[in-house]
């Protein structure tokens, strides 16, 4: 897994590369502001690495020196500027999103075309380099009405696996919440959804998105997005808490007599149809943030407004979302299903970029998949200005969440998976999601004084210009 | 989903009050009482398993845990959830009870090991179904059922206790932000703006969350979606909750809240003209539209709060732990 990534901006190699010291004086201001701990790894750093020139280095130069006097800020940022560059982020994160799902499509197709351990084995690792930026653009949800409507389609979990393909015996079959948590759609051309005859004989996207998704109005009904397809690759997740992901064999997707558990065709037709979704809909996004679309033109109507959007953005990933009821509430349940990629294990890395792209919009820089950044003023830039101290705050912590990623990453990557920390008794594994989970919480109440600080400012600059002097907003 | 609102005005906070009142007068003597009620229902329990004895201590020990349910603050940011995990949206409690039952699991004869179980089989919502759901109430003295339903009454007073415990010691931090060492809360303000927040989102997850789920859509209501329909306690989970709410609100503000109070009020009635507490009949337009009320009234109730306390003291209020999905 680890090699099959396909991941340019893992920690690994900026840790290293950084560790060489390219920058010594930005290195000394860095030491100087955080904790030794936290250098290991921040989205910072990967600046420094791909942008080599020499006013990068002097840009890098004076952000330390800043630091190091909690005075200087590194920009003097508009709001107006802070939010171009998040719709910028924005779109090139979809934009690569995108890309590496159609990377993504090329490894299915070569798998539908000639099933084999290694077709197979690189659809996986296309999926796994597909995630690495769309969990980055989550910090986009909670903040973007347009975003979050929309999110649903293709990253919604949890899901009731038996919809979609057969599952093993211990699954169960209808829940309370759910009679259709074991329908099989792939086995069954002909359905009965909520009193309803479904004709299934056909599995068109048409009948993924309109029909099967969310049917009868239950959200654990996910029939399309990243996790429909991760089942579709690497099968359930049987080995509970134990080490070990899904295990399917290439033959599910094979053709005639080495076929194996049945219906390959129209678990073939599936995958195909629901990959097809998965493009649209990040097509869908992509637009939304570029030049007019409805998402920039939206966070960009009322700059307060924006800037009000990013940082509910931030801290509603961090808390609610991921600290509470992706990580808290997985590790209370003690259940290797309430794991984000629970088929592939790959739980760690969807942690880590949420992580990460809380800190990128704060910070105003991208790496994207090709290893160029996207990068602008930032609210970073604009905290500074108004309070030095709470921007190295929210620096601080922002890194020492990162920190905690990382290590959960890294565990993850040397044989612990989330799965295996959820285990009762697990006590490392319990610390391990317990740093990340503090480090979220602890970076939410620095969100939230953040929006105290820039309130002040907000309002009064929102009554002298559009209150009190109507004119003002048309000058 | 709704989201934070910030577009209020902050303004210059005046000398912070109340919340001393809210920790010292509201939450710890409630914390307290809620104690006192889980030892009488553990009492009662240990003295005779039986589902038929049990359901008057255990209503009574789920009213005491209501007054601070929705507190989601401190160490009962995560201890709330191990008392009571709700919703259960993909059936973690039944699964997980009938599992410890089927395989007898021993770690019902151990406190200690018994609090490190999935949190499905922990609390009050466990313990509902042991004793109103006939999959699993049929027990007597003797069997593995009973059994745990005695450590189930045990750990419920074992995290009564603790979470006593640790508001004595979370509480100081509350009482006294921006002293030494103090990094939790700042100032007065941020002390004052974490109660708050406490207040709003337990009347958004009540008019949200326990009356929206079962509500569903206009078509298709989902009764068994109601929280602690099986005790038929739904209806007083919203008014108890409710209640709470504006109990803690009056505690922190420093003035009377006579809007908040006559919002309260409008509940109270409105909950009166509900003729299933369990909402099981709301598929029933007519009665499905006592509940939409219900709902409109604690709504008003939200909207006093910001208007007496919020916007008179000047704060907004913070992220919530179900911002999320």
């Amino acid at each position: 897994m680890k090699n099959a990534s396909g991941r340019s901006a893992g920690p690994p190699f900026f840790v290293s590369d950084w560790n060489h010291s390219k920058f010594p004086i930005t290195l000394l201001g860095h030491s100087l502001t955080y904790p030794t701990k936290s250098i290991s790894y921040s989205a910072k750093h990967q600046n420094y690495e791909v942008t080599k020139g020499t006013d990068m280095m002097k840009r890098a130069t004076l952000t330390a020196a800043g630091l190091i006097l909690g005075t200087v800020p590194a920009f003097a940022a508009t709001k107006g500027e802070v939010l171009t560059t998040y719709a910028d982020i924005a779109h090139a994160g979809y934009e690569d999103s995108l890309t590496t799902a159609q990377a993504l499509n090329d490894a299915v197709e070569a798998l539908i075309a000639s099933p084999s351990e290694d077709t197979l084995a690189a659809a996986r690792a296309a999926w796994v380099a597909a995630r690495e930026p769309y969990q980055q653009t989550e910090v986009y949800r909670f903040g973007n009405p347009i975003v979050d409507d929309w999110e649903g389609k293709v990253n919604a979990w949890p899901l009731d696996e038996g919809l979609i393909d057969y599952v093993d015996e211990s699954y169960g079959g209808a829940t309370d919440e759910n009679p259709f948590a074991a329908v099989n759609v792939i086995a069954n051309p002909q359905l009965t959804i909520a009193g309803q005859e479904v004709d299934a004989s056909s599995i068109t996207p048409e009948l993924i998105a309109d029909t099967l998704n969310e049917a009868d109005g239950i959200e654990s009904n996910v029939a399309r997005g990243y996790h429909a397809i991760e089942f579709l690759l690497w099968g359930q997740d049987l080995n509970g808490t134990d080490a070990g992901a899904g295990d399917r064999p290439y033959s599910d997707f094979a053709q005639g007599d080495d076929c194996t558990n049945g219906n390959c065709d129209r678990r073939v037709d599936y995958l195909e149809a629901s990959m097809d979704l998965l493009i649209s809909d990040l097509e869908e996004m992509v637009a939304a943030w570029g030049q007019g679309g409805e998402a920039r033109e939206a966070v960009m109507a009322n700059e307060d407004a924006g800037i009000i959007a990013i940082l509910t953005g931030m801290g509603s990933l961090s808390y609610g979302e991921q600290a509470g009821e992706r990580m808290r509430l997985g590790l209370m349940l003690n259940d290797p299903e309430e794991e984000h990629d629970c088929f592939s294990d790959n739980t760690h890395r969807s942690h880590y970029n949420d992580g990460l792209g809380v800190q990128n919009v704060y910070l105003g820089s991208y790496t994207r998949v090709d290893g160029t950044v996207v990068e602008g003023p930032s609210l970073s830039d604009l905290v500074a200005e108004a309070n030095a101290d709470l921007d190295a705050e929210m620096k601080e912590k922002l890194d020492t969440t990162m920190t905690a990623m990382t290590a959960i990453s890294d565990a993850a990557e040397n044989g612990m998976a989330v799965d295996q920390m959820l285990a009762p008794g697990n006590e490392e594994g319990e610390k391990l999601m317990m740093d990340a989970i503090d480090g979220l919480i602890d970076q939410t109440a620095t969100i939230e004084r953040i929006v105290a600080d820039l309130g002040l400012e907000a309002i009064e600059f929102e009554g002298s210009d559009s209150l009190d002097n109507p004119n003002a907003v048309f000058q | 989903m709704r989201h934070l609102i910030y577009a209020a005005a902050l303004i210059a906070t005046p000398a912070v009050a109340g919340v001393e009142e809210a920790v010292n007068d509201y939450i710890l003597p409630h914390l307290a009482a809620f104690t006192e009620a889980a030892e009488v229902l553990d009492d009662a329990a240990q003295e005779s398993c039986e589902a038929e004895g049990l359901v008057g201590p255990y209503n009574a020990a789920f009213d005491g845990w209501m007054a601070v349910a929705d507190v989601r603050l401190g160490p009962s940011e995560q201890g709330a959830l191990s008392l009571s995990f709700w919703p259960d949206k993909r059936g973690f409690t039944e699964r997980t009870l009938a599992d410890l039952i089927s395989n007898k699991d021993p770690v019902v004869e151990d406190q200690a090991a018994f609090e490190e179980i999935s949190i499905a089989a922990r609390g009050f919502f466990a313990l509902e179904r042991m004793l109103y759901d006939s999959q699993f109430n049929d027990y007597a003295e003797g069997d593995y059922a009973c059994t745990l339903v005695r450590a189930l009454t045990r750990d419920v007073v074992d995290q009564a206790t603790a979470l006593q415990a640790q508001w004595n010691d979370f509480a100081p931090l509350l009482l006294d932000p921006g002293s030494a060492g103090n990094t939790t809360y700042l100032d007065e303000a941020e002390a004052q703006r974490a109660i708050y927040t406490q207040i709003l989102s337990a009347l958004e997850f009540t008019k949200d969350t326990r009356l929206g789920r079962p509500l569903g859509e206009v078509a298709r209501a989902r009764p068994t979606r109601a929280e602690a329909w099986r005790s038929g306690r739904s209806l007083t989970q919203s008014v108890l909750a409710t209640e709470a709410a504006v109990g803690l609100a009056e505690a922190l503000a420093d003035w009377e809240l006579p809007e908040t109070r006559a919002a309260l009020d409008a509940v109270r009635e409105q909950a009166e003209t509900i003729t299933d507490p369990s909402f099981q009949n709301i598929g029933d337009l007519m009665k499905r539209l006592d509940v939409e009320i219900l709902q409109q009234k604690i709504d008003a109730v939200e909207n006093a709060v910001e208007v007496e306390v919020g916007t008179r003291y000047g704060i907004t209020p913070g992220f919530n732990s179900s911002d999320g999905d």
